[in-house]
């Protein structure tokens, strides 16, 4: 049962791995976003799914990867890799200074909090001239989608297998524990308000690389787009809808998620939209608590699951 | 001997109440002291002081002479202090045995670093208590009883020096509370300083070795359980309204 589900995810990474070499442009380039957006859910998934924290900032560390690399490579003309280590930097210290204060507050309350720092950054960085302020930066092209798609690829095996890690260490059993019950963690021995800043940082790292990559993929950032607040309500969605604080739940969110989208949007052009917000609304009504759980219960109480959940919701 | 808590003084304000007034005792190592007082005396509060979910508006606690004061409470549990809640804060959507891992991944001196460690200890210490058939159960299908038992396991599994129970008997019939008893006294044996609140009477005295008693905050009573029973004070206020 273990060595089959290793086999299948092994299956499915070669499969994504060989997409450059024989899928078209239009399809690496779908791969790519689609890729980036499943690691920006699997961020999510270590602060939101794992920790507990619903976080309406993660867009600001995806905000400043990009303007970590978008200055790295447009101002100062530095190699890339470092432009993704600034962005690191951004990220990190911002999730220290800003997580110790934000992330005293629980519940709604965390998440009004983090809603506000999206808006505050946008308005920030259109003032800083070495960001270009709302004009934005122009980065160096490079006309190279396979290069950029399995960066994406490998990006998110190193997300998936840090939140694996997680699942089986002292760390992620702390935030894990946190979720549950805070002050009962706190006074097992659980350094909570170190933990929630660790996982928050964490996560922040994770959606800064992705944020580098798409700037120097897209070639271009402006404060609007680089900070734009809808791109944390997509990964949340996502998280969500694969199935919060699980290892794969979040990336086969992002992933199925994605094509569900792309597929409307080519298809019906007009309403995509619309259907895409009724996949979503029916999804949570059927499977509240996401894919890999519906998958789960599923095996034990069939259709009864569906059922079940929508009663629950007394419709 | 260094006791193993000090309770200096401590008074606790809420907004104009005084949950806990200028309370001073001692708990001396490997000691069962029971504490009793009517709803709202402020039994509660009193743990809460010592295990660092509460700051003390003044007074001062020590733990093997040494001042706890300001240190919060994930600190406070390294150095040896487990307690239980009243109100129970299990991990509801985990397993039984990885609530109580949790304690021996953490916990006094820091916990194991390793899981499977951590899990194997957890396991023992569900064995201990009377849980071993529920390891893999989610703590939130637990019943109110089964509940009780791992409040207290996950407070053991952190190994700690000093454990304060809040009521781990309530809610128990008669087979239940004997069976707690003997964990609590194994647990004494083992060379752990209890401090238990209990509302049962008849356990706790059979239990303690001595009994303090609180009322609106205040320690009216401190000494051997039969005599502190037997106190005038003590039986108007709070015995004389009870059956017991
Ligand atoms: N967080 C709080 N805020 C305000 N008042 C509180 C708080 N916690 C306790 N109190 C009040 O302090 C007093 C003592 O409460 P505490 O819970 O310590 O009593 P207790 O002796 O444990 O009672 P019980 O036997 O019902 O458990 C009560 O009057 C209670 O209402
Ligand atoms: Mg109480």
């Amino acid at each position: 049962m273990k060595a089959l589900r290793i086999m299948l995810v092994l299956a499915a990474f070669a499969v994504l791995a060989a997409v450059p070499w024989f899928g078209s442009d239009v399809l690496i380039q779908f791969g790519i976003n689609a890729l980036l957006l499943a690691v920006l859910a699997q961020g999510w998934n270590i602060i939101g799914g794992y920790t507990g924290y619903a976080s309406f900032g993660n867009s600001v560390f995806y905000g400043l990867g990009s303007y970590g690399v978008g200055i790295a490579m447009a101002q100062w003309h530095l190699p890339f890799a470092v432009g993704l280590v600034f962005g690191v930097v951004l990220a990190v210290t911002f999730a220290v200074l800003l997580g110790i204060p934000v992330l005293r507050l629980r519940g709604h309350y965390f998440a009004i909090a983090t809603l506000a720092l999206a808006q505050v950054m946008t308005a920030i960085v259109s003032n800083v001239e070495l960001a270009g302020q709302n004009i934005g930066l122009v980065l160096p092209p490079l006309n190279n989608d396979r290069l950029f798609y399995e960066l994406s690829l490998g990006l998110l095996v190193l997300a998936t297998l840090t939140v694996f890690w997680l699942t089986r260490s002292r760390f992620g059993f702390g935030l894990i524990a946190i979720r549950e019950n805070e002050e009962g963690a706190e006074v097992m021995g659980v350094n909570t308000t170190l933990y929630k800043t660790m996982a928050f940082a964490l996560s922040g790292v994770f959606s800064a690389l992705a944020g580098g990559i798409h700037a120097y993929w897209v070639t271009f950032i402006d404060p609007e787009s680089a900070f734009d607040i809808s791109l944390n309500v997509k990964m949340i969605i996502m998280a969500v809808f694969g199935g919060p604080g699980t290892v794969l739940g979040p990336v086969v969110g992002a992933l199925s998620l994605s094509a569900i989208s792309e597929f409307l949007s080519s298809e019906i052009t007009s309403l995509a939209s619309l259907f895409f917000g009724i996949v979503v609304v029916v999804a949570v009504v059927i499977m509240p608590r996401g894919l890999a759980d519906m998958l789960r219960r599923f095996r034990k109480t069939g259709w009864r699951y569906f059922a079940e959940n929508i009663r629950t919701h007394r419709l | 001997m260094t006791p193993a808590l000090e309770i200096r003084n401590v008074t606790r304000r809420f907004a104009g109440l005084i949950a806990v007034n200028d309370v001073s005792f001692l708990l001396q190592p490997r000691e069962i002291l029971g504490v009793i007082g009517p709803n709202g005396a402020g039994k509660t509060t009193l743990i809460s002081l010592i295990s660092g979910t509460l700051a003390p508006t003044s007074g001062d606690v020590l733990f093997e002479g040494q001042s706890l004061a300001g240190m919060p409470a994930y600190r406070r549990a390294r150095l040896g202090i487990g307690r239980t809640f009243q109100i129970m804060r299990p991990f509801p959507g985990l397993s039984v045995l990885d609530n109580v891992a949790v304690g021996a991944l953490f916990g006094h001196g820091g916990g194991h670093a390793k899981l499977a460690k951590a899990r194997e200890q957890a396991r023992a210490q569900l064995e201990f208590v009377g849980l071993g058939k529920f390891v893999d159960q989610r703590a939130d299908e637990l019943g109110g009883p089964g509940r009780k038992r791992l409040e207290l396991a996950k407070a053991l599994a952190m190994q700690p020096k000093v454990l304060l129970c809040d009521e781990v008997m309530a809610g128990l019939n008669l087979v239940e509370i004997d069976e707690v008893i003997a964990v609590i006294r194994k647990v004494r044996d083992a060379g752990i300083s209890v401090l238990v609140i209990e509302h049962v009477i008849k356990a706790i005295k059979s239990l303690s070795d001595r009994l303090l008693v609180l009322h609106h905050g205040e320690k009216i009573a401190d000494g051997e359980p039969d005599s502190v029973l037997a106190n005038q004070t003590v039986v108007e206020a709070y015995l004389g309204k009870r059956r017991i």
